[in-house]
């Protein structure tokens, strides 16, 4: 670890669980996340949160980068310090570029988001924080980036919870645009995910009027078809 | 009652009042029935008077029937005692403030019911106060902070909240039982309360001395919400096999305290970030808990920023609170008729717009 810090090492960012660093890794371009060990967390505790989300992490990126998806190669793990180096992708995170490209280029990355979950939901993965700032634009790839929070589930909350997020972060970036969008996204999703995909999508729904400024009588209509159907 | 008398800068800039503003507040959501009474002049906060009895079961929870019932004998006792010791007569309030929701349904009735009565009798104008909000107001007078990233966590509450165009934002909460809720029913069901609270310590903080051990049970964070019941479920399951082994069961409490604080300090640290606020703000009945605070300060050092806890006096239910808030609501016009006032036992902090916020 010592060889990895200290030569061309620049920070990244700095989050409230680890701190991500651009490193030269044996010479190649890489990103290292090292989890911070907090002190209000007894040590045992601490040293189990931070091996094992480090160890499910490293997991399920190589899980997915090995079934042909479009996320960055693991090359280190060190469990015990909660280090992860992966690939470096040269790329522009999709929450910043979005809202700028005209109609037909920013379906086309609905497209492929809605494929990426499909695929990946197909593996029993879930992201946890499926949103654009996590999607990175190389060219007219789409990768997706950050599964510190993601894991393995067979339960269609944990997918709807994925395209939830991914929707109404799609909402914010381009309001005007967004059915169309969402649309695309769902209509991918469909044709690869494995499972029924109409009971993640009408889950993703439910889970929509869960929130919080919904108006009582929308929330009523959409539950009520859960109970007759 | 230390804070009795003390006076607070009043954070908000209102019209100046020319007289003292002198405003009685009702709390009864709950198993606290509560009076207190504010005193508002020169943009200065006074507290007067915090009185209240407090309904305690001997055996299981809170029954809504029962708490209504100690309500109903002990508010007449309550209101005296307030007004005795604000040294004022009914007649020297200026409106009456009551908390008309989320709470229990018969426990909301006793409260509102007072309030209507002294509205209408005495020609006093009424307010209707969220509960939730009062408990976040009073934070941030006692505390001086502003606009800090709020951690409400009582009996049946756990949010992580931020102020933004006039309303409270919830940023994450719990999607099934609240933190309080939690380490109640854990309690109960291992067998070491009712009391809940002996002295100012809970159960579980008392059943966790009798070990040094960890165990390691589910942690449920998902973004920035919690969810609570599968460490339930699962700290129950030991919990049951320990059949009486002291130290066990504390290794059990121990590690369900430590488990679910952790995830709550882990969404505020997130909030942290993501808002960019300066400071933390600890509110509700179980923000008197000395072991959370000190995972609090820790990180409010880490990163920097204020921490406030909210002293017990006034973090768990009181009618100070309704008081104060209900003083917000007159200076800012919102008052209402006496029989337009209705208990709401479902009702969000996050449903209204408050016209003191940022």
């Amino acid at each position: 670890m010592a060889t990895i810090e200290g030569r061309n090492t620049i920070l990244l960012s700095r989050g409230a669980e680890a701190e991500v660093y651009l490193v030269d890794f044996f010479g190649l371009r890489a990103v290292m996340k090292r989890r911070i060990s907090k002190k209000y967390r007894a040590k045992l505790f601490d040293e189990v949160f931070i091996r094992n989300r480090t160890r499910v992490e490293a997991r399920i990126l190589s899980e997915l980068y090995e079934a042909g998806l479009s996320v960055p190669s693991v090359l280190f793990v060190d469990e015990e310090n909660g280090v992860l180096i992966v690939e470096y992708i040269e790329g522009v995170r999709a929450s910043e570029s979005f809202e700028k490209f005209d109609l037909g280029k920013a379906t086309s990355i609905s497209r492929r988001i809605g494929g990426f979950a499909a695929r990946m939901h197909s593996l029993g993965i879930y992201h946890g924080d499926y949103t654009l700032a996590n999607v990175l634009l190389r060219e007219s790839e789409v990768y997706v980036i950050d599964f510190g929070l993601s894991g393995y589930s067979s339960d269609v909350e944990e997918y709807a919870i994925d395209l939830h997020l991914m929707a109404r972060s799609i909402k914010a970036s381009r309001p005007l645009d967004a059915e169309v969008l969402i649309k695309a996204m769902l209509d991918e999703y469909g044709s690869h995910y494995r499972g029924d995909y109409r009971e993640v999508i009408n889950r993703m729904k439910e889970i929509s009027v869960r929130g919080r400024y919904i108006d009582r009588e929308v929330r009523k209509s959409i539950m009520r078809e859960r109970y007759i159907a | 009652m230390s804070l009795l008398n003390k006076e607070y800068e009043l954070y908000v800039s209102v019209k100046p009042v020319g007289r003292e503003i002198r405003v009685l507040g009702i709390e009864s959501t709950s198993h606290t029935f509560g009076v207190g009474i504010v005193e508002y002049s020169g943009g200065r906060v006074k507290f007067l008077a915090n009185a209240y009895s407090q309904y305690k079961p001997t055996s299981g929870g809170i029954h809504p029937r029962e708490s209504f019932l100690h309500h109903v004998n002990n508010a007449p006792s309550v209101l005296r005692k307030a007004l005795e010791l604000a040294k004022l007569g009914i007649k020297g309030v200026d409106a009456i403030a009551v908390a008309v929701g989320p709470g229990l349904g018969p426990c909301l009735r006793v409260g509102a019911s007072l309030a209507r009565f002294l509205s209408a009798y005495y020609g006093k104008p009424i307010v209707a106060v969220n509960h939730a909000v009062a408990h976040i107001e009073i934070g941030k007078l006692v505390s001086g902070f502003a606009d800090p990233v709020i951690v409400y966590v009582s009996g049946g509450n756990t949010m992580i909240l931020v102020q933004k165009n006039k309303k409270y934002r919830v940023m994450g909460e719990t999607l099934d039982i609240p933190l309080g809720n939690l380490l109640d029913t854990f309690a109960r069901e291992a067998g070491i309360a009712p009391p809940y609270v002996v002295e100012g310590k809970h159960a579980v903080d008392i059943c966790a001395e009798w070990s040094h051990e960890y165990i390691a049970l589910p942690y449920t964070v998902k973004g920035c919400d919690l969810s609570f019941s599968g460490l339930l479920t699962a700290a129950l399951k030991i919990a049951r096999e320990t059949r009486g082994d002291k130290e066990k069961l504390g290794a059990v409490c121990r590690s369900l305290r430590e488990t679910a604080f952790n995830m709550l300090v882990e969404v505020t640290e997130r909030t942290l970030m993501l808002t960019s606020k300066n400071s933390i703000l600890l509110v509700g009945g179980v923000a008197s808990n000395t072991e959370l605070r000190r995972k609090f300060e820790y990180i409010a050092e880490h990163y920097g920023v204020g921490f406030y806890g909210t002293p017990p006096e006034i973090a768990g239910d009181n009618g100070l609170m309704i008081a104060y808030t209900g003083l917000l609501h007159y200076l800012y016009g919102l008052i209402k008729e006496p029989n337009s006032v209705f208990i709401k036992q479902r009702y969000r902090l996050d449903e209204e717009e408050y016209p003191w916020l940022p």
